[in-house]
This record gives C-alpha cells, structure tokens and sequence, in this order.
C-alpha cells in the first residue's frame, strides 16, 4: 500500500483529490445554504427514487433482444443485458465501498459513551477504560499484524516484532473476542432449560399441540429418538413412526407449509414496504421533514 | 504447544468460565469481561473493513491506480455522520436515502426469484399419476403420499394463510367458515412453532456443550490425556 | 437488566401452604443450571454413543457438492461467528472435508459478520494440512467482503474484481483457483453456513434464482424450520440442520468429529429438557389441584 510522501503532495493525485473535496464541500455548503425544506425533502425523494429505479428496472427491462439492445456491453461478462445492466457491478462496488465508511457510527457512539464514563469518573469507568483498552490493542494488533503480511505456515525465522505483533493479535482473537461471544451466547442454553421447567404451561390446546410438536422434534433431531423406536421397520407407512422420520415429516409436512404461508404473507407486506420507502411515502424518524 | 498458545488457551478458560460467573448473580467480572468483549468487537469491526474492503476497492484504486474521483466515496460516507448535528441531519438523511432506495430496489429484483419458486411448489398434485413407464412401488405408498401428504400442505398451507386475513370479520355464513378455517390455520401454526422451539432447544444447548467440549478437552484435556479423548 | 439472583422467583401458587409440588417449582434456578451442567458434562466425559443416520436433506447436500461440475469451483459462504461456533464450526468442517474428499475445489467468503472469514480460515487450514491440499490452489480465502446484496450484485457478471484481494490481501487473480472464474455461473455451488437470518433470501434471489447457480445451506437449529420450504421448491437443494447435520455429514463421509461428538450429550439434554416441562407441567397441575381442594 503506497502512502502519499512530501514529494507526492503536490502531484496531479493530489490536486485533484483536494480540487475534488473543495468542490464537494462547496457543494453541500450551497444547498444547505439554498435548498430550504421542501427543497431538501425533494432531493431525498429524487435520490431515493433513482436509486430504487436503477436497481429495479435494471432487472425487469428486457434482455437478449438483439433489436432494441446490444449485446456485448461492458461489465456483463459478454452475456446480453440492457442499458443498465453495465452500471450494476461499479454502481454495486461503489455503495459498498460508500456503506463500508458508515462502520464508524456505531464505534463513534460507544466511545461517545464510554468516554463521558471515564472522563466524569461515573461509577463503573474502569470499565469503560476496559473498553478503551481493548478497542485500541484490537485496533492496533490487527492493523499491524495485517501489514506484515505474514504468510502461512508461519515461517520460523520471524523477527521479536514480527512475533509480537501475531501473537497480541491471535491473543486478543482467539483467546478472548471468539471465546467470550462464544460464551455469551451459550448462556442462552441455560435460560431455555429455566424457562422450559418455570414458565412453559400446557393450559390450552394450543399449548399442547405446540409442546406435542416439540417433544416429536426435539426427539426426532438426536439418536436417542431413533435408539428408542429402532425395534419399528424401516419401511412403508409405519416407518413414519420413527421418531427420526417422525420428526423430519413434521418438519416438511406440517412445518414447512406453516412457514410458506408465513413467508408470502410477509413477502407480500415487504413489497409493499419497499414500495412506500421507494416512493417516499413512509413516514417516520429517519423520514421526517427537518423542522 | 508454545507459551502463546498456552496463554490463548488460558485466557479462553478464564474468559468462558468468567462469564458463566453471571449464571449466579452479576459481578464485576462479567461486566469487566462484556466491556472487553465490546471493545474487542468494534476493533475487529473497524480492522476488517479496511483490511478486507475498503484498503483493496478504495484506497488502493485512489491512490495506486491514480482514479482521484474515488475520494467521493467517503464524502459520500461521511454524510452519514451529520445524523448527530441537528442543523445539517438532513444531509445524513440524503445519504440514507441513496440506501433505501437501493435496498427498495434490491427487492424487487429478489422478489420474483424468490417466492414465485415457492407459489408453483405449492401447487402439488392432488391425485396421483401413475406412469405406465415407472410405476410406483406400492400403490398404498403412492396413495398416502400424494392424497394424505399433498393434501394436507395444502391444507396447511391455505388455512394458516386465512388465519392472517384480520380485515373479514368471522361473522355470517361465510366469516364463520372462514373463522373454522383460521382456527385450523392458528392450530397448524401451533404446531410450526413447537418445531422451531425444538430446534432452539438443540441450538442453544448446542453452543453450551460446544463450550464445554472446550474447557474439558482443549483446555484441561491440554494437561490430562485422557480427557482430550473423550468423544473422539 | 434482569434480575438473576436466586431469589427472584415469583411463587404462583401455593404461596400460603406450599405442598411438594408447589415448593418443587420454587427451587432456585440454579439447580436446574446445575442438572444441566452435569449431563453434559458426563456425557463428554463417559458418552453414550448411538447410531446416527444421515437424514435426505443432509444427503441433498452432500449429493450436491459431490456432483458438482468437474472445472467448477464450490463457494462456501462463511457467515457466521463465534457465538453460533458449536453449530456452524462443525458444519463448515463437514462441509469442506466433503469437498476435499470429492477433490472438488472451494473458496471461502464471508458477507457478514467479519469474524467469520477468520474462523472459517482457521477450520480449513487445519483440515487442508490434513489432505495436503494448497492453499492458492485447492482451496482458497476470498476474506471478509463488506456489502451483502451489493457484493453479490457485483459478483455476477465480474467475480475476481468484485473479490479484489483475498484473507491475505494478495490480489485473487493470481491465485491459480481462480483461472477460468470470470462470473458466478462459473460457481459450480454455493453453500451458505450461516446463523444469520436474511442471508438466503439475497443469495437465492440474487444469485440462484436469477443465474441458476445451485445452492444449498447449513443453518444452525433456530433458524433451519424456516427455510424447509425453500427446500420443498427446491432453491436450497440440500440442507444441514445445527450440529446434528454435521454429525450427519461426517457419517456420510466417514470423518468423525466435532459434530457427533456433540450428539451424545445432545440426546441426553434434550431428554432433560422434556423432564423439565413434564415435571414442571405435573407439579404446577397436582399444585393446582391440591389448591383448589384446599
């Protein structure tokens, strides 16, 4: 990765980059000095909408008809395509590039917090500085680690830095971030067990059939439910008496139709979601006029 | 094994069974260890998106490859963070709109490819078809799983579909037969979900023995044999 | 944040003139921690092993990845982290064993989160060293790829410049893997190994749907009962569910590990679970009972 030097700063790279952050800063500097609310709601809706037109109509323009669009355009890997079917892979590449510098929000927010704690020395900073700590050894180790370009197997004529900067960063991975979410999550085993003997009462039918289901599943999904029916044959219609095809038949049966119907009833309430926030219709906190 | 990997292995051990502390009520470790764990995450968060993306599709194209109008790519991304500003939120919103417009967008491509797959499926065949050239094995076995399990998805499938209609009222001829129907469907459902808490329990206990598999064989199992053994 | 110390149990009934039944669904939780605790630990420690048997959707999987076309690659999806790592640890173990026993070619890649290209790296360099397969050439590790359906929009027509660099940051094309990938219909499957809800949905309406690339999954537990009809239509052409799938998939391929390993104190979790509901249900019924004759 080349980084810019002093005799790099006044190259045409660099006079553009700056002419092109001028420019952009002018820009945004003169429509919110000039665009007034109505003003600034329009552009949104404009950009929004001609994003979700790209994107859609891209799909459902026609394709493959010689006459109306050509073949071999960029971009589309020498497959037949539409006008704008070159402009979905850069346009792809550079929303997700743009939504890749969005990560900082939520780090931004954390050490907003996490900063006032240990400024203001509010009960529990040292935890906070915890946090610090741990963001910034993290940040370190694996940026530094990255930039070695360490091959693998690890060769064994590493230098002590080489070394250090591995092993800080295989510490703080493997033996804390991956066992501690690892753990965290695993909690949950104990709370499903809690709850299964404390709160999970059959008093309705509804209930029962529900709990009816789960034994059969929970049964059917370990070996111990096809050890305890293993005496059945494995064939014809009393076959489905295992508990292991018990189990599977209710999940494609029983289960899966419930969850289709599920799904397209969702489906059908996702489009008409999206089509109200192509269309701007929505309202809301992150849709509301600036007031 | 090396005095590093000994050290990950122990602060893994010490990590999983500080945080199982909470199992008997909160203490200053387990809230010390969520703290780690927060700000070990929004490192990684931040070291991977610009080792794994932006390094390699921004920096690289910009700066190697001479392509300066890459450079709006963060101020186009930076537009975001004008959310905390009141006077200039609007910007940020601008930005989120390239998004939501987008993501609008992206589904209405996925829609169609996704569920029409799922709506022909659904169309199973109600009696069965026998053909001359590969006839069935057992006429019973092609009886009961075309008329009873055909059938019964798509019972299944219509009834729990009626179950959502709440804008008919159950009333009259007609919304009491809808009513028996939605009960079936919301009995059909019962029955989904019994399956799905099935499958959280196998889940959750899972990650647990998953986490026991390792305080025993990796972590104790390191210092007596015979337990790294065990189940293998 | 909830309260979890041992006295934060509500009694429901029986409250004045607790019987048996009534002071047994009083007990502190953490006995019921304890019990659970110990079964799977005398599992792992003395198992009982019982025969497991492949079940069709596991089959589909493997039946998908052994019929891959010769010359095509097999992506695995890696979109999973530590806190799913019991599951899906084990089923991108299984998964990529089968690969490298069906001496067909994979790549790794993760859309979401970033933790897992790291841990999927870590489970396929132990087991390549196994089966001496090279890394460049037998398998290898597209990284971390930020941008979920934009990734897989730009990766349809352009593959290699849509992945960029790889785990290492050497740029993907000179790897030798990925001479004769161009675009994704040169992906001769897609397996997803997830614990994230949404992922799917992208991936079969970006990428199998519309390009016909075929596609298969392994879910952990929770969320696999949602995707069975995708199974029924036939977009997911094969499917591993939690860790008794990777149990299954390495019957299938003959390579014991942490799956069936799993599966014993697995059985006998699940059978203490059922006893909690029953003894919880019999206890709060005989309470109830026993209240209203008194």
């Amino acid at each position: 990765m080349r980084w810019l030097g002093p005799q790099q700063a006044t190259t045409p790279l660099v006079q553009h980059i700056l002419l092109a952050l001028l420019a952009s800063g002018a820009l945004l500097y003169l429509l919110h000095r000039f665009l007034g609310p109505r003003g600034r709601r329009a552009l949104i809706v404009v950009v929004t909408f001609l994003f979700g037109l790209f994107f859609g109509l891209e799909y459902f323009l026609p394709v493959r008809t010689k006459t109306l669009w050509p073949t071999g355009l960029p971009n589309t890997g020498g497959s037949a395509g539409n006008l704008l079917t070159p402009g979905i892979e850069p346009m792809s590449n550079i929303l997700a590039v743009i939504g890749a510098f969005t990560v900082g929000l939520g780090v931004y927010s954390l050490v907003q917090v996490h900063g006032r704690n240990v400024l203001r020395r509010r009960p529990g900073w040292h935890n906070s500085l915890a946090f610090f700590i741990s963001f910034l050894a993290m940040f370190g180790f694996g940026l530094w680690q990255y930039s070695l370009h360490l091959p693998e197997p690890l060769p064994p004529t590493l230098t002590p830095l080489q070394a250090f900067a591995n092993n800080g960063y295989e510490f703080l991975f493997r033996g804390l971030y991956a066992p501690l979410q690892a753990a965290t999550f695993s909690l949950l085993a104990f709370y499903i067990a809690s709850a299964a003997y404390r709160a999970f009462r059959i008093r309705t039918t509804d209930a029962g059939l529900m709990m009816a289901a789960a034994f059969v599943v929970m049964l059917g999904q370990v070996p111990i439910g096809a050890w305890l029916t293993r005496g059945l044959p494995n064939e014809g219609v009393i076959a489905l008496l295992r508990l292991e095809n018990l189990g599977d038949w209710v999940m494609r049966w029983l289960n899966s139709p419930a969850q289709r119907g599920i799904a397209l009833g969702v489906a059908i309430g996702a489009l008409a979601m999206s089509l109200r926030v192509w269309l701007s219709l929505e309202r809301g906190t992150f849709f509301a006029e600036q007031k | 094994m090396t005095g590093t990997e000994i050290a990950i292995l122990w602060a893994a051990a010490i990590a999983t069974l500080g945080v199982y502390s909470i199992l008997y009520r909160e203490n200053p470790v387990s809230r010390l260890l969520e703290h780690i764990f927060v700000g070990l995450a929004a490192g990684y968060l931040l070291v991977t998106t610009w080792t794994q993306n932006l390094q390699a599709k921004w920096w690289a194209p910009m700066v190697d490859s001479g392509r300066w109008y890459w450079v709006f790519a963060p101020v186009i991304g930076l537009l975001f963070y004008f959310i905390y500003s009141r006077r200039l939120a609007w910007l940020a919103r601008l930005a989120m709109g390239i998004y939501f417009g987008q993501a609008a967008g992206v589904y209405f491509r996925e829609f169609f490819p996704l569920y029409s797959p799922q709506i022909w499926a659904s169309f199973k065949p109600l009696r069965p078809i026998f053909d001359a050239a590969a006839p069935p094995v057992s006429v019973s076995l092609a009886w009961w799983s075309v008329v009873i399990q055909n059938w019964l998805f798509v019972a299944v499938l219509l009834t729990v579909m009626s179950y959502f209609i709440f804008s008919v009222p159950h009333e009259g001829k007609a919304g009491r037969a809808l009513g028996k129907s939605a009960l079936m469907g919301r009995w059909f459902l019962m029955i989904a979900f019994g399956a799905m808490f099935g499958n959280t329990v196998m889940a959750r206990i899972s990650l647990f023995i998953g986490r026991v598999q390792f305080l025993l064989q990796d972590w104790l199992g390191h210092y007596v044999h015979w337990l790294a053994q065990r189940g293998m | 944040m909830a309260d979890l110390s041992a006295n934060s149990a509500r009694p429901e009934i029986g409250a004045s003139a607790p019987g048996f039944w009534s002071r047994l669904q009083q007990i502190p939780r953490y006995y019921i921690y304890l019990l659970l605790a110990m079964v799977v630990i005398w599992q792992i420690l003395f198992p009982i092993f019982l025969p497991i048997t492949p079940s069709a959707t596991t089959r589909g999987l493997e039946e998908a990845i052994r019929t891959v076309p010769e010359g095509k690659l097999v992506l695995i999806s890696a979109d999973w982290d530590s806190s799913t790592q019991a599951e899906t640890g084990p089923q991108t173990a299984a998964v990529i064993e089968a690969c490298l026993r069906h001496h067909k070619p994979f790549v790794l890649m993760t859309l979401a989160p970033p933790m897992g290209a790291k841990l999927a790296h870590n489970i396929a360099s132990e087991i390549a060293k196994r089966y001496h397969a090279r890394y460049g050439v037998d398998w290898a590790n597209w990284g971390y790829k930020y941008g979920t359906s934009n990734v897989l929009m730009a990766m349809v027509k352009d593959v290699p410049k849509m992945v960029g660099s790889d785990f290492y940051g050497q740029p993907v094309k000179s790897l030798p893997i990925m001479k004769g990938v161009r675009t994704v219909k040169d992906i001769g499957l897609v397996v997803e190994v997830t614990g994230l809800a949404g992922m799917t949905e992208m991936w079969i309406g970006l990428i199998q749907g519309p390009q016909g690339v075929p596609f298969s999954a392994a879910y952990t537990a929770v969320m696999a009962p949602g995707y069975y009809p995708y199974l029924d239509s036939g977009q997911i052409e094969g499917m591993l569910v939690g860790a008794k799938g990777a149990a299954e998939m390495e019957v299938l391929i003959a390579r014991p590990g942490r799956g069936m390993a799993i599966m014993s104190a697995q059985s006998w979790a699940h059978v203490l679970i059922m006893l909690f509901i029953i003894v919880g249900n019999l206890g709060y019924l005989l309470a109830r009972g026993r209240e209203r004759r008194g």
